[in-house]
């Protein structure tokens, strides 16, 4: 194997499929990254197992400088490859497989042997097939993982709550994460054939990475699931991850149909008000904050308490508060998780009792996109 | 020198503390349930020749003391020590001893509540304001040590001071069913007339490099400098050069805080299946859940024991960034923790499952019914 690339070209997208690539891994070739020469290109592959990512350089992008001599596949330690890389003096960089693997890396004087290993014995990334491909625009999938992964459940014990359920029936897609203290859910419309349907459980762990690796220039991604993975696919890139295996709980029966207090904050105005009140429910053990809604007096106080440190009151600024009256704790970081996922708007908040979930929603669309959050009982 | 790093020292005489010792808490017990026992050399310990040699004496009562058996002796030892085979080997019967000992706190708490128990036969008494309102301590102790005898028939020593370090000196001045005092002008005395041995933190290490520095007793204790003790003993040194001086502020510790609330279950027939360890771990979540409920707590470390066919003991902790106390989550924890260590071919005899770094449950995170069985 034998080729001269661009350097600056050649380095962004090695930072892409080095997401993938994980320094502690049980599979010691894994710690490696794939490259793959044909006369079409350069191909990139990195993988963790749990997800691979792989990126083309096409021949036939100028900007590639790509010159292929001769066609090949090594794989190389990925952690000293990509710094060799980076550190080159020049533009362009020539790369060379010898005998035993062993690979030459040379960018204007500088030449850098190192050893590599054989590209056969790289894991095989898992054929999907191409039938019932649906696509969703770059920014709707970026921000429907943003809404969503926030509630994904970060402990093991449950391994299926620490994915997204995205379930697509005649056309509508619906993302849902809940860790059981709180839950996350979006819709939207997906032009598909009606007759695709799927039920998965994505890791958020995945989606996380996968947001990060999307570029804003793409304009939309190909989803391709098969039984046990799912493939997306965004300009030269395609991103591979497994799927978790199981049955996911019946969401739907959760979220409360009504509510009995209604109260409108402007999202960022009360997030502000819950940072700093929980700035000493943090310190104690109970990393609880309690909101006090009285309808007659047009009121809404919140809360919080450390014992060992001190207490903070504040009456807080909202647009709109019907219903009935309510006192109710919570823990503030679920809240403040939940408020970030909104940005600059208005949201309504539902309470129906002290201890029962409540739900939060944008004031404009109240259907689309909902956050869920159990309360704390205090003894 | 040593003036440039002097440690300012207080000494708090104010307090009235009681340390109660039961005399050979064990064999008196045994005792009192087969009174024939008395005149013979009783060891409380498995008879040796059923565990070919091993075990180790808990108790001796005053017959076979006298033949200079005492506890955490072998038991092996003990029988050679009491000639023509008339020592009276008796397994330990914990259970009756910690009945016995909660009869004993129910007294203490007709004095007192700030009780720190030491162990079943020993506790640590703040009597400086007693509830049968009695002026004088020696009166206090005198009317514990008669209740117990009469509750119990079992006899104790008491030692009375400011402090523990002193009670408890105080106690093991006189026995069995001693009574000491020692007052605030009378400790340096009292303390100057022990041998090295007696001082607590002094034991088979460290005696023989006192007496090689020359201190053999309280007195030549008290002869030291603060410096030299923390130079050769460290922080025992520091404590030391206290003690002598008959300075103990520590307060006594009761309501100590519980560290971990556990379960345990030993299986006669070892579990042989997954399937078994699986039910049973589902068993012993339910019942810690239970029990961290009563004693309103939660905690964010999970610890499973494990024992095998081979008495091979494995135990495994995980810890969360968030409360744990809901039974399904203990068992989910818990088989997950099993799943890495865990191989019921082996034979299981033992499970066990423990919550620590408990913290007071003040308040419940409430739980959305994710599946059928969690709906109340």
């Amino acid at each position: 194997m034998k080729f001269s690339i661009n350097r600056t070209q050649f380095i962004k997208t090695l930072n892409d499929v080095q997401r993938a690539i994980s320094a502690k891994t049980t599979i010691p070739i894994l710690t490696g990254l794939k490259l793959v020469l044909s006369q079409e290109g350069l191909t990139l592959t990195g993988s963790d197992a749990d997800i691979s990512i792989e990126a083309t350089l096409a021949t036939t992008d100028e900007k590639n400088q790509l010159t292929v001599e001769e066609p090949g596949a090594i794989v190389l330690p990925a952690r000293f490859f990509s710094e060799i890389a980076k550190k080159l003096p020049e533009d362009q960089m020539t790369i060379a497989v010898g005998d035993n693997f062993q690979t030459t890396i040379r960018s204007g004087k500088s030449e850098f042997t190192i050893n590599g290993l054989d590209a056969n014995s790289y894991p095989h990334l898992p054929e999907i097939a191409d039938q019932n491909p649906f696509s969703i625009a770059t920014d709707v999938l970026k921000q429907l993982i943003r809404q969503t992964v926030i509630a994904v459940s970060n402990q093991e014990s449950r391994p299926i709550l620490t994915g997204v359920h995205l379930v697509l029936n005649s056309g509508e897609m619906l993302a849902v994460a809940t860790d059981s203290h709180r839950l996350a859910q979006r819709k939207l419309t997906v032009s598909v054939p009606s007759d695709v349907n799927y039920d998965v459980i994505i890791p958020g762990k995945s989606l996380i990475e996968l947001s990060r690796t999307l570029a804003d220039g793409d304009e939309t991604v190909e989803i391709r699931i098969a039984e046990n993975q799912v493939l997306f696919k965004a300009g030269n890139l395609a991103f591979y991850s497994r799927l978790l295996e199981g049955n996911y709980p019946d969401t739907a029966r959760l979220i409360p149909t009504s509510s009995s207090t209604q109260i409108e904050f402007n999202a960022p105005v009360l997030l502000a008000a819950i940072e700093r009140a929980s700035l000493l429910s943090h310190e104690s053990r109970n990393n609880v904050v309690r909101l006090t809604l009285n309808t007659a007096d047009n009121t809404a106080i919140i809360y919080g308490n450390s014992p060992d440190v001190g207490n903070v009151e504040e009456t807080l600024q909202f647009e709109n508060l019907t219903g009935e009256d309510l006192e109710i704790s919570f823990n503030p970081d679920y809240m403040k998780d939940a408020l970030r996922s909104f940005g600059q708007t208005a949201i309504m908040i539902n309470f129906t009792a002290a201890l029962r979930p409540f739900t939060l929603v944008p004031s404009e669309d109240q259907e689309h996109y909902i956050q869920l959050i159990t309360p704390v009982r205090t003894f | 020198m040593a003036e440039l790093f002097k440690i300012p020292m207080e000494n708090d005489t104010s307090r009235k503390i009681i340390h109660i010792d039961m005399d050979a808490f064990y064999a008196s017990i045994e005792e009192r349930e087969q009174p024939e026992l008395r005149q013979k050399p009783l060891v409380i310990a498995r008879n040796p020749s059923d565990t070919g040699g091993k075990g180790v004496v808990t108790t001796a009562n005053y017959v076979a003391r006298q033949y200079g058996v005492h506890s955490a002796m072998s038991a092996q030892k003990a029988a050679e020590l009491i000639p023509n085979h008339q020592a009276v080997f008796k397994a330990p019967n914990f259970p009756l001893y910690q009945s016995v000992s909660e009869q004993i706190h129910t007294i203490f708490h007709a004095v007192t509540d700030k009780i720190e128990p030491i162990a079943f036969d020993e506790a640590y008494l703040d009597v400086t304001k007693n509830k049968l309102g009695l002026t004088h301590t020696i009166d206090v102790v005198a009317y514990l040590q008669k209740a117990i005898l009469k509750e119990t028939q079992l006899v104790s020593s008491a030692g009375i001071s400011y402090n523990k370090f002193l009670a408890k000196m105080a106690s093991d001045y006189r026995k069995p069913a001693g009574r000491t005092l020692v007052l605030p002008e009378q400790a340096i005395a009292f303390l100057s007339r022990l041998p090295i041995e007696k001082f607590r933190g002094v034991g088979k290490k460290t005696a023989p490099r006192m007496q090689e520095l020359g201190i053999l007793t309280g007195a030549d204790l008290l002869a030291q400098s603060e410096m030299m003790l923390i130079q050769n003993f460290g922080k025992l040194g520091y404590g030391l050069y206290r003690h002598v001086r008959g300075i103990d502020n520590r307060p006594v510790a009761y309501q100590r805080e519980r560290k971990s609330i556990g379960n345990e279950n030993t299986y006669g027939q070892p579990l042989i299946s997954e399937e078994q360890v699986q039910t049973e771990l589902k068993k012993l979540a339910i019942e810690l859940e239970r029990r961290l409920r009563k004693n309103q707590k939660h905690g964010l470390t999970v610890v499973l024991k494990v024992r095998n066919r081979q008495f091979e003991t494995i135990t495994k902790r995980k810890t969360f960034s968030e409360y744990v106390g809901k039974a399904a989550e203990i068992e989910a924890i818990a088989w997950e923790i099993w799943t890495t260590i865990g191989h019921a071919e082996a034979g299981i005899r033992l499970l066990g499952i423990t919550v620590t770094n408990l913290a007071p449950q003040t308040f419940e995170n409430i739980t959305l019914p994710l599946y059928d069985w969690e709906r109340e």
